[in-house]
Order: structure tokens, then C-alpha cells, then sequence
């Protein structure tokens, strides 16, 4: 895919990704002449999508990771195989799928989520092998729409968002 | 206004170059391997990782560096076959060391990620709306990882082992173009038949990859106490269907419960019970399977013995 600015006629670049948020990543472009600025905003499938294809939008500066998709997108793995490097520490520019990877690797990983007993009681339910993953996700949703506690109605909108 | 034919690159992010350089990695990879042969089906259910861990291990046993890559993403079962499922793969700069199976035999499989016999392969993501239409090039992104990133070292063989589904092999050799054969099994069953013809013309006849032959797998039984053979199945006979769809027979495995014991225990028939019919009938077919590559003389020899 490419952008054209109409009035220069000029190849827009890359000059900024940003998330994903809530599923979705902004790739804003410029005009190398005019210096205007458009944002491309995928969807959480397209997001995916992309991502499925492992390549990072805005290059590939990063050494190479051995197995660095795989162990960035399973949702349960075993402990002892280790998180690829982060972006940061890999001095990267713009991975997109690094950045997606690893955003949805950081899902529940902050902490501080608070669970009503209800909901906890719920949550226990799920079938351990999807459990953490299922905790990772709803947190992530609950912090994404600014609830602070997780309740039994936080878990059913996080899971018709997720189609869980 | 100029048109995308007209402008160089892309917009910064050099996919082109990206994906130049996956493909790189993988070629690097590949070229330490001497010769690779994939096994399938089509059909799922009918011993095709069995088989592959057996003839992983006569060519082991016949002297050759031997490497299994477990192409199966969401049904893996070499590691349990091989008997890895405990190793802990290590996570190095230059690749991910395999696992070491029986003979130093060189394993790689999603098992090895997965912390429980519950787990199934399950990807993080935004969404699991659609799966359909990105799980399969997450699955293909992770076969290529496993084939570029394992530091299999120097191979004689790499054996894969692929999944049920006919459109595995195109899949495949878009990854490993330089294939240099493939076995194909079948159960004696007009249903496994029926999809391993499927298999077999798209093989032959629609990528054209080299085939090097048809194994028949839980061929009979023979009672344990009077010795007489049972058919299970009642299909076509394999080795006239291979005749029809003009390509080598190479043998039968017959159904024994030894096989499917040591499968269960992690170790290969082949090597706990040599002289079991079925470890003697796939040590014929890798001697057959190593003629046909010109793998080793001492696999040749196999195929003399009774």
C-alpha cells in the first residue's frame, strides 16, 4: 500500500505509528513537500492481519530475534520460554507488529486491576488453560474504558468485544 | 498524478526487504540441510507421526543427522512419539537449540511452547472475530520460524511432518521450495483413500513435487496367538492404488499394538522392539526411501534383511 499527496503528487512516509489501542494502530504519513499529515487507522482485524504476516510497519531495524513471533503470540506458553526483546530495547523505530505483539503481550501484566468477588468467582471458572489469557484480555479492556474495578458486567462487555 | 507503478519502495516500511530477508534467514538455514522429505496424508488419523518418528529413527540408527520438525501447529504429537515433551528449548542468539530425542535426533514442535497437555495453541490478539482469516498465515509465519530460527546444526535429513489438509504441500514448498521428496500415507480405506488420491494429484500433478512413495499403515493384524493376518480395513489395495496413480509403493506397516505402545511411551518401535513386523517393515521403507535419495549404504542393507 501506498500513499500519494494529490496536490504534490509526491510518495507520502512513514513518519509515526502509535498503539494498538483498543485493537487499532495509527501509521500517520507526511508529505515530504508540503509536510501534510494523514493517519491510516487499521481495524483490530486488520491489525491482525498485519500482524499475521510479521512485518513491522516503518522497517525492520531490530536484530533479529530467533522466534520472536511465536513466543510474542501465543497467549499461554510455557514459562520458561522467554518474551522476545521489547521494542525499546532493541532501539527500534516503528515495528508494528513488534509494537503489536508486545502491546497485547503487556495485557494484564500492569496489575492493580480490581476484581469483584463475583467476578473473580466467574473468572475462576474458566477453564485454567485460557484462564490467564482471559484475565490478560479483560483487564486490558477494563483499563482501555477507564473501569477501575472489574466487575461481572465489565467481564460480559469484554467478552462481546472479544468475542470470547 | 503518478500511479503506484510509479513510485519506488513503499512508504518507509520495506516489506519487500522484510520479507527478502525472512526468506534469507530460512535459505541460510536450509542450506546446512543435505535433504529434506515431508510426509502427509491428507487425511488425519491415519499414523503419519508414528511413521515419521520410526523413520526418523532408522535413519538416526543408520548414522545420519537426523532433525524432525513437527509441522502440525495445532495437533502436535511428535514430542510425545519422541519422548521430549519434558526438555526446555533454549532460547540462543543464533537460533532456538531443538530438542534432543532418541539418538541425538534433532525435535522442534509446538508442544515444546505449550505448559499443558490441556493447552491448545491459542494467539493473543485483538480479536477473535475472523480467525479464519488470519489464523492460517499466523500458522504459516510460525512453520517459517521453526525452519529458519531452530539451530538444527548440520542435518543429513530433515523429516516434516505435515498436518491433515491437501493444501499443505503448496503451503509448504512456497516455504521450501528445494523439497526433495515426499511420502504419502494411507490407511487401506476407501475413506483414506479417497483423500490420499486428492493428495497424491495435488502433489503430482498441481505443485509437481517430487513423490517418492505411498506407505500403508495399519496395513493387517496379526494374532498374537495362532499368527493369522486380519485385514482391518477394505479398501483398494495399496499397492495397486499407487500403481494407478503411477507412483513407487513402498511398503506396508501393519496394524500392532507395540507400535502404538511405544508411540504412547515416547520411544520408536524401530528401537525398544527391532524385530516387532512393524519396526522390520518401516526399516524397509527407509531403506527403500534412502536408496531413493542415495542417503546412506548402510540403510540400503536394511532392506536385505527379512
Amino acid at each position: 500500500m501506498k500513499f500519494l499527496c494529490v496536490p504534490c503528487d509526491e510518495a507520502m512516509k512513514i513518519t509515526e505509528t502509535k498503539g494498538p489501542e483498543d485493537g487499532s494502530l495509527a501509521v500517520v504519513f507526511g508529505c515530504p513537500s508540503c509536510r501534510r499529515q494523514v493517519a491510516m487507522l487499521t481495524n483490530p482485524m486488520e491489525t491482525q492481519m498485519v500482524r499475521s504476516l510479521d512485518v513491522k510497519i516503518g522497517g525492520q531495524q531490530a536484530p533479529h530475534d530467533p522466534m520472536a513471533f511465536v513466543r510474542s503470540s501465543l497467549a499461554v506458553k510455557r514459562e520458561e520460554v522467554p518474551s522476545p526483546s521489547e521494542p525499546s530495547s532493541t532501539g527500534s523505530g516503528c515495528p508494528f507488529t513488534s509494537i503489536a505483539n508486545s502491546a497485547f503481550e503487556r495485557q494484564g501484566s500492569m496489575g492493580g486491576a480490581i476484581w469483584s468477588e463475583e467476578a473473580a468467582e466467574r473468572l475462576n471458572n474458566i477453564p485454567s488453560f485460557v484462564r490467564s489469557w482471559a484475565q490478560k484480555g479483560i483487564e486490558q479492556y477494563a483499563r482501555e474504558k477507564g473501569h477501575q474495578r472489574i466487575t461481572v458486567e465489565v467481564m460480559e462487555e469484554a467478552r462481546q468485544r472479544f468475542g470470547m | 498524478m503518478k500511479t503506484y507503478g510509479d513510485i519506488p519502495g513503499d512508504a518507509g516500511s520495506d516489506v519487500l526487504g522484510q520479507v527478502n530477508a525472512q526468506q534469507e534467514r530460512l535459505r541460510a538455514r536450509m542450506a546446512r540441510i543435505h535433504t529434506k522429505v515431508a510426509v502427509l496424508s491428507g487425511k488425519g488419523g491415519v499414523g503419519k507421526s508414528v511413521i515419521v518418528a520410526n523413520l526418523a529413527a532408522a535413519f538416526a540408527e543408520g548414522g545420519l543427522r537426523v532433525g524432525v520438525l513437527d509441522a502440525d501447529i495445532n495437533g502436535p504429537s511428535l514430542g510425545k512419539i519422541l519422548g521430549v515433551r519434558g526438555q526446555r528449548l533454549a532460547f540462543e542468539t543464533a537460533g532456538v537449540q531443538p530438542a534432543l530425542g532418541p539418538l541425538g535426533i534433532r525435535v522442534l514442535s509446538m508442544d515444546l511452547f505449550l505448559p499443558s497437555d490441556e493447552t491448545p495453541v491459542l494467539w493473543t490478539g485483538p480479536t477473535e472475530g475472523g480467525g479464519y482469516l488470519w489464523r492460517g498465515a499466523m500458522e504459516a509465519a510460525t512453520l517459517r520460524e521453526f525452519l529458519a530460527d531452530t539451530e538444527w546444526g548440520e542435518l543429513d535429513l530433515l523429516l516434516l511432518d505435515l498436518p491433515p489438509g491437501t493444501d499443505r504441500i503448496p503451503s509448504l514448498l512456497s516455504l521450501l521450495p528445494e523439497l526433495h521428496g515426499i511420502v504419502i500415507v494411507t490407511l487401506p480405506s476407501q475413506v483414506s483413500q479417497l483423500i490420499v488420491a486428492k493428495s497424491v494429484t495435488m502433489t503430482k500433478e498441481i505443485v509437481k513435487a517430487p513423490i517418492l512413495g505411498l506407505v500403508e499403515n495399519m496395513a493387517a493384524h496379526r494374532c498374537a496367538h495362532c499368527g493369522a493376518e486380519e485385514a482391518l480395513f477394505a479398501g483398494e489395495d495399496s499397492a495397486q492404488m499407487a500403481e494407478r496413480l503411477a507412483i513407487p509403493f513402498l511398503g506396508r506397516v501393519p496394524f500392532d499394538p507395540v507400535l502404538t505402545r511405544c508411540a504412547d511411551e515416547g520411544t520408536p518401535v524401530l528401537l525398544s522392539h527391532p524385530t516387532a513386523p512393524a519396526a522390520q517393515a518401516l526399516s524397509r521403507i527407509a531403506a527403500k526411501i534412502g536408496e531413493a535419495l542415495h542417503l546412506t549404504p548402510a540403510l540400503v542393507k536394511a532392506e536385505e534383511s527379512p
